[in-house]
C-alpha cells in the first residue's frame, strides 16, 4: 500500500494551525504529502460527524489542530474540540479502529516544527500499523 | 439556479514546477458544472486580474474556484474583485496549492493539488450568497468606574465626539490615584493630576457623572446595550453603544504571607503615604523603615512601583534608613529599572531572600530575620516600621459583574488578560472593553496606553453611526430550533439570545454584529439548526468527500 492511500485529514483553525501550515510551506519544511488540510474558523467548529466522515471516506488518520489552551480566540473552542476528539476516539475504539488515529493538537501560529512533527508522527504511526 | 463554476489556477509566475497544471486542467474539465478552467501566471497582478474579470463577465458563472497561494494572502483581494463584479464574495472557494502543496513537499505533487482543487470545487457547489447590511449603532458610551482611568477614558471619548455616562460606586470620583504620594521623576503630583482631571470632567458637557451609582444589569448587544443603573432607590435604564470598564483594583495585606498582623509598627503602603503627607503629626521620626515584598506571583508591578516610589520619598523627606526585603523585583514597567538604580544610589538597601523572613516584635520594634542569598549570611534588622506588601486584588463585585456580563476572569480573578488574541483591552464580547487596574497588572504608562487603545476601538466601532455586517452568515433555522438553550450557553461572545416568534414558540437568534464567527454553536447544536455559511456542515463534509475519491 503506498502512502497516498493512507490519507490524513487535518482540520486546522485559521487563527493558528492553518497559519502554521502556511509557514511550514514558506520555510520549505517538507512533510508527508498525504495530509489534506481543511480550514475551519475555530477548532470548536469541528464536529464529531466531520471526523467520522473522514474515516468513512477512507482517511487513515484525523488531526484536529487548534490554538494553545488559554489562547483560543473564541475562548473555549479548543477545549470543546478536545472533548469532541475524545468522544470520536471512543466511538472509533468501539468499532475497532485504534484510538491513536484521531488526535487533538494545540499550536501557536509560529510552531512550524511542532506541526511537522505531529504530521510525521501520525504518518509514521499509520504506516507502521499498515505494515503489520 | 444551475451551478456554473469557473476555475482559475495560478502557477505563481511558473514557479510551481512540481505541479503539472495542464493535467489538472484536463481532469477538472471533466467534472460536472464546470464552465471553464483557466491557467494564469499571476492572478494577483493587474493583467491577471483583468483576464479574470473579462472571463467571469463573459461566462456568466455563479461560483468561482481559485487555486493559488494561501487564502491568508489572497482571499481579501479576490473577495473584493468579486464584489466589484456584482458577484457575492461568499461564492468564492479557494484551494491553497502553493504554501500547503507545492512548497510543502518534494517531488511531483500534481495528485495532491488536483485533490485540493476538487475539495474546493465540491465546497463551491454548496456555497450560498451572504448579503451585507447597515446596522445603526448607539453613539453613547457607558464608563463604569470613576477612577483616573475611567475619567481619562471619558475625556478622550469626548475629544473624539462621543458622549459618555460615567458611573462611580463611591460618593466622589477619583479612585486610587490619590493614594499615591508621588511618582518619582514626574513633576506633577498624583493629587494635582487627579484634581485637573476631575475639573476637566466636570466642565465637559459630553460627560454625565453619576456618583454613588452601580450598574445592576446589562442586556443587549454591541451597538445597543441596555444598562440599568441603580442610584440609591431610583433606577434608570439607558441604552449605550459600548461599555468601558475601569473598575480598578483593591489592595490588601495578606497576613498569611509572612505571618504578620498589621499594627502600629507593621503598616500598609497607604498608611506610610499618610505619614509622608503629614510628617508634622509624627511623634518622632522613624529611624529605620523596612519594606517586605513577596514577589512570587506575576501580578506584581504595582507593589514594586509603590515600594520604590515610597522608599525614595522616605529617604527624601524623613531621612530614615530604608531596607527592602524582596525575593525578586519585576522592573519591566517603564522607568522602573532607573527608579531601582536611583533608590540604590540614594542609599536604599535591597536584601534578597529565598526563604521567607521571620518577623517578630522586640521592644516595640519589628525584628526581621532573613538569610540574604547574595551575602550568604543571616541578616537581622530592627526597624521602627515595617511596610508590608499589599497584594493587588480584584475589587469587590468583580465576580458578580463578570457573571452579569457573561465574561470570564483570569486565574487571579481579574478580567481576562491572559488570552493573547484579546490582548490588551478587548473582551470576548464585542463592544465591552477593560482599562486600567481591573485587568490586574498595571502601571501608569500601561494604563494610558490601554485608555487610548480602548477609546480608539470604540471610535472605530461607533463613529460611522452604522456598521456594515454580513447578514445571517451564521443563522438559526427557526423551524429546526427546539429552544434547548445549548447555543446560548456555549456562545463565547454572548451573541445569541432567545426571541419570541409567536405566542407558542421562542427560538434562538444570533446577533450579526456581536457574532465573531467561530462556529462553536453550529458544531454543538443537537438539532443541527445552525448554519454557518462558508463552513456549513454540508460544505465541510463535501470537502471531506473529495478526499480519496478518484475521478
Amino acid at each position: 500500500m503506498n502512502r497516498e492511500d493512507n490519507k490524513i485529514v487535518a482540520f486546522c483553525c485559521e487563527h493558528s494551525a492553518y497559519q502554521v501550515a502556511d509557514k511550514a510551506g514558506r520555510m520549505r519544511l517538507h512533510y508527508p504529502d498525504n495530509v489534506r488540510i481543511i480550514r475551519v474558523p475555530c477548532a470548536g467548529r469541528v464536529d464529531v460527524q466531520h471526523i467520522l466522515k473522514a474515516f468513512e471516506k477512507g482517511a487513515a488518520g484525523v488531526l484536529v489542530m487548534g490554538c494553545q489552551e488559554g489562547a483560543c480566540q473564541h475562548l473555549t473552542g479548543n477545549t470543546r474540540a478536545k472533548k469532541r476528539v475524545k468522544y470520536a476516539e471512543d466511538l472509533l475504539k468501539e468499532v475497532g479502529i485504534d484510538g491513536g488515529r484521531v488526535k487533538m493538537v494545540n499550536l501557536a501560529p509560529d510552531m512550524a516544527q511542532r506541526f511537522i512533527r505531529e504530521v510525521k508522527e501520525m504518518a509514521e504511526k499509520i504506516e507502521g500499523e499498515m505494515r503489520r | 439556479m444551475q451551478v456554473r463554476i469557473g476555475i482559475f489556477l495560478c502557477d505563481c509566475g511558473e514557479s510551481l514546477k512540481n505541479i503539472d497544471f495542464s493535467r489538472i486542467r484536463g481532469d477538472l474539465q471533466r467534472l460536472e458544472d464546470i464552465a471553464f478552467v483557466d491557467i494564469s501566471h499571476n492572478l494577483c497582478l493587474e493583467e491577471g486580474v483583468k483576464a479574470m474579470t473579462s472571463r467571469i463577465l463573459a461566462e456568466n458563472i455563479n461560483r468561482v474556484v481559485i487555486g493559488a497561494c494561501s487564502p491568508e494572502l489572497c482571499e481579501h483581494s479576490f473577495s473584493r474583485l468579486l464584489k466589484g463584479l456584482r458577484l457575492n464574495p461568499s461564492l468564492l472557494s479557494l484551494a491553497n496549492i502553493r504554501e500547503q502543496c507545492s512548497w510543502a513537499h518534494e517531488g511531483d505533487v500534481t495528485g495532491k493539488a488536483l485533490e485540493l482543487m476538487r475539495m474546493a470545487v465540491n465546497k463551491a457547489r454548496f456555497l450560498q450568497p451572504v448579503e451585507k447590511k447597515d446596522i445603526p449603532v448607539n453613539k453613547e458610551v457607558l464608563v463604569v468606574g470613576g477612577g483616573f482611568s475611567g475619567m481619562r477614558s471619558a475625556l478622550e471619548l469626548s475629544r473624539l465626539g462621543l458622549r459618555t455616562t460615567l458611573v462611580e460606586r463611591e460618593s466622589v470620583s477619583g479612585g486610587k490615584l490619590g493614594e499615591f504620594e508621588s511618582f518619582h521623576g514626574i513633576e506633577t503630583t498624583p493629587e494635582e493630576m487627579l484634581s485637573s482631571t476631575r475639573k476637566a470632567v466636570k466642565e465637559n458637557a459630553d460627560i454625565k457623572v453619576l456618583t454613588s451609582a452601580e450598574v445592576t444589569r446589562v442586556e443587549g448587544q454591541v451597538g445597543d446595550f441596555t444598562a440599568s443603573i441603580g442610584r440609591g432607590e431610583e433606577k434608570v435604564s439607558q441604552s449605550f453603544g459600548a461599555i468601558i470598564f475601569a473598575t480598578g483594583y483593591m489592595t490588601k495585606i495578606l497576613p498569611q504571607d509572612f505571618q504578620l498582623k498589621p499594627d502600629v509598627n507593621i503598616i500598609s503602603q497607604r498608611k506610610l503615604v499618610e505619614m509622608l503627607q503629614a510628617p508634622g503629626k509624627l511623634e518622632r521620626r522613624p529611624g529605620t523603615i523596612g519594606f517586605v515584598l513577596d514577589v512570587s506571583d506575576e501580578n506584581s508591578r504595582l507593589p514594586i512601583l509603590s515600594t520604590l516610589n515610597n522608599a525614595l520619598a522616605v529617604k527624601e523627606r524623613l531621612g530614615s534608613e530604608v531596607y527592602v526585603f524582596c525575593k525578586s523585583l519585576k522592573v519591566d514597567s517603564e522607568g522602573v529599572e532607573k527608579l531601582y538604580r536611583e533608590a540604590r544610589e540614594r542609599g536604599v538597601v535591597f536584601l534578597k531572600f529565598e526563604e521567607k523572613p521571620r518577623i517578630s516584635k522586640e521592644d516595640g520594634r519589628v525584628k526581621v530575620e532573613a538569610r540574604d542569598v547574595l551575602l550568604g549570611e543571616e541578616v537581622t534588622l530592627l526597624c521602627d516600621s515595617l511596610v508590608a506588601e499589599e497584594k493587588v486584588l480584584p475589587p469587590e463585585g468583580t465576580e458578580a459583574l463578570s457573571s452579569l456580563l457573561n465574561i470570564g476572569t483570569d486565574s487571579a480573578g481579574f478580567y481576562q488578560d491572559e488570552n493573547v488574541h484579546l490582548y490588551p483591552v478587548a473582551s470576548e464580547r464585542k463592544g465591552i472593553f477593560f482599562v486600567g487596574g481591573c485587568k490586574g497588572d498595571l502601571d501608569f504608562t500601561r494604563t494610558l496606553a490601554d485608555i487610548s487603545s480602548a477609546t480608539m476601538s470604540i471610535y472605530k466601532l461607533l463613529s460611522p453611526e452604522k456598521v456594515i455586517v454580513e447578514v445571517e452568515k451564521v443563522k438559526v433555522e427557526p423551524e429546526k430550533c427546539r429552544a434547548c438553550l445549548t447555543c446560548v450557553r456555549v456562545c463565547p461572545h454572548g451573541a445569541i439570545q432567545m426571541v419570541r416568534v409567536d405566542t407558542e414558540k421562542e427560538v434562538a437568534k444570533i446577533y450579526d454584529l456581536a457574532c465573531d464567527g467561530c462556529g462553536i454553536c453550529a458544531a454543538i447544536c443537537p438539532a443541527k439548526a445552525i448554519r454557518f455559511e462558508g463552513y456549513a456542515d454540508e460544505q465541510i463534509l463535501a470537502e471531506v468527500e473529495a478526499i480519496g475519491e478518484s475521478l
